[in-house]
């Protein structure tokens, strides 16, 4: 099919073919990925199936500007209102790129739960695919808590006072909850740590386990497949299929359809359009 | 799903994939389209409505809003539905039991609904809940939005009070501190905590007010209030001379 199949390479395709050749005898990495690229799914997928990789693409968006932002971030009560003021006012497209990690941690929200009602409207999370719906929830989340640890960080009136009534919340729940309240806030009360541990958990601690959630649903996702919408044209013929020799083995059990079934072929020919 | 009904499916689907396309570059095309038009999105927004930095913490003025990003609204919303009035709504609800179970079924849907029919035409129950939970939800997020607008203090006037009395000084701590962004005082503030118009005929006594001011959960378990341990002592006596008159001596 390609065209380095005609003539002989050059020296720059038998090296880069050797190296790829090196590399996917000891990996499997090139077929694997050949695997991944060219496996089928099914024919009709809705433009409703594109929101998870729309989620996943605003996650490598805010990841990039998050590193950009946390090169000009302090996080230290001291300076950290001063260190967003600088991001902002001074820093060449600073306000960009803080305007785009602000915007991007709402569209993640609205895409995640978008693609949780996608899911659910088409059944998608019944068998076989309980466990990637699973692994999809704890992401929600998971986006959930970046959004409230994120909050603290800009460090100016509504988002210190907010999360000081959120952890009062957190530490109010059962038996669990002051403890979870007093490892979150770095104490008993808001003090000069705590903003040092939302920045750690806001780049570090949920990061981390969003990346892993995420290898883990695509690789369930890629597993068991893209699910089909159910009133795809290829599912209704293959229900109405079913339905018809349902109807045809029903028939047949009666005394009087016997006589039918050997006058005109139904069955075979249900069967000859379900095969196609 | 029984044995047979996965069997079935695991067949069909196999006969879908068997009909279908390749993944790259029939699903990739499409998901990279609606992906750039999200990011277009996002650097429109960035640029169209620039963040803000808003006022540093501790600042004088310290009218503070405890409101969370839009996306918790509905949370924060239920706060205001269950504010531990009475024994039958206790705040608990809010702040733990109707997140937790919600989070419970959400994570548990497919052992929920166990059935074979994917179709939501004949998934009655299951297209109410989503039409239910879709309502409930941007409901409790558009009341979060437009109903926690804080008025200023200032507006709302008591009888009783004498200018440069503590409870007037009271009052101004009561003002200036943004207590109104949460409680009301005859119709006038927000209503995440409770309604302080008459909370002197509670009897609690000046004392009271001080300690719960500087620590509220250590005096009421559970309360959400942050604390104000930041007020001068002359102000904490005049904000709780000021709030255990209301309802009483200054009406």
């Amino acid at each position: 099919m390609s065209t380095t199949d005609i003539g002989p390479k050059g020296p720059v395709g038998q090296v880069g073919g050797a190296v790829v050749d090196h590399i996917d005898h000891r990996t499997g990495a090139k077929t694997g990925l050949t695997w991944f690229l060219k496996r089928n799914i099914p024919g009709e997928t809705s433009w409703f199936q594109t929101l998870g990789f729309a989620a996943m693409a605003v996650f490598g968006l805010q990841a990039v500007t998050g590193i950009v932002l946390a090169m000009y971030y302090k996080p230290d009560p001291a300076s950290a209102y001063s260190s967003i003021q600088h991001i902002t006012n001074d820093v060449t497209w600073g306000w960009l790129v803080r305007g785009m990690h602000k915007w991007g941690a709402s569209a993640m929200i609205i895409l995640v739960f978008l693609h949780m009602a996608r899911v659910f409207i088409f059944g998608s999370y019944k068998y076989p695919r309980e466990l990637t719906w699973v692994t999809g929830a704890l992401l929600l989340v998971m986006v959930m808590f970046m959004g409230l640890t994120g909050y603290l960080l800009v460090w100016d009136q509504r988002a210190y006072w907010a999360t000081v009534v959120a952890m009062n919340i957190t530490a109010s729940a059962p038996i669990v909850g002051p403890y979870i309240a007093d490892v979150l806030r770095a104490g008993t009360n808001f003090n000069s740590e705590t903003l040092a541990r939302f920045y750690s958990i806001h780049m570090l601690v949920i990061p981390g386990g969003i990346a892993t959630f995420i290898g883990l649903h695509l690789f369930l996702v890629s597993k068991l497949g893209i699910a089909e919408p159910p009133w795809s044209k290829r599912a209704t013929r293959a229900r109405r299929a079913e339905e018809a020799s349902a109807r045809a083995a029903a028939r047949e059990r009666q005394p009087q359809g016997r006589r039918e079934v050997s006058v005109e072929p139904a069955p075979q020919s249900v069967t000859a359009e379900a095969g196609q | 799903m029984n044995r047979a009904q996965q069997e079935a499916y695991r067949r069909d689907y196999a006969q879908a994939k068997k009909e279908g396309k390749p993944f790259f570059p029939y699903a990739i095309y499409k998901d990279h389209i609606v992906a750039i038009l999200v990011f277009a999105g996002i650097i429109g927004m960035a640029i169209w409505q620039r963040v803000p930095v808003g006022p540093p913490v501790y600042t004088a003025t310290s009218t503070f809003e405890p409101r969370p990003e839009w996306y918790f609204f509905f949370l924060f919303q239920m706060l205001k539905i269950f504010k531990n009035q009475n024994a039958l709504v206790p705040v608990i609800m809010a702040t733990f039991l109707v997140p937790n179970i919600l989070m419970v079924l959400l994570v548990g849907t497919p052992f929920i609904d166990r059935r074979a029919e994917r179709r939501i035409s004949k998934r009655p129950f299951a297209l109410s809940v989503a039409i239910l939970v879709f309502i409930g939800m941007a409901w409790l997020t558009y009341q979060g939005e437009t109903g926690a607008t804080p008025t200023s203090g200032g507006a709302v006037t008591f009888t009783g009070i004498t200018p440069g009395s503590s409870a007037a000084a009271g009052q101004t701590v009561f003002d200036t501190e943004g207590c109104t962004s949460c409680h009301m005082l005859k119709g006038a503030g927000g209503q995440v905590g409770p309604n302080l118009t008459t909370v002197g005929t509670k009897n609690l006594g000046v004392d009271w007010f001080v300690r719960h001011t500087k620590c509220p959960s250590c005096v009421t378990p559970g309360s959400q209030m942050p604390p104000f341990a930041g007020l001068t002592p002359t102000q904490l006596q005049d904000l709780g001379t000021f709030l255990n008159g209301l309802g009483t001596t200054y009406k």
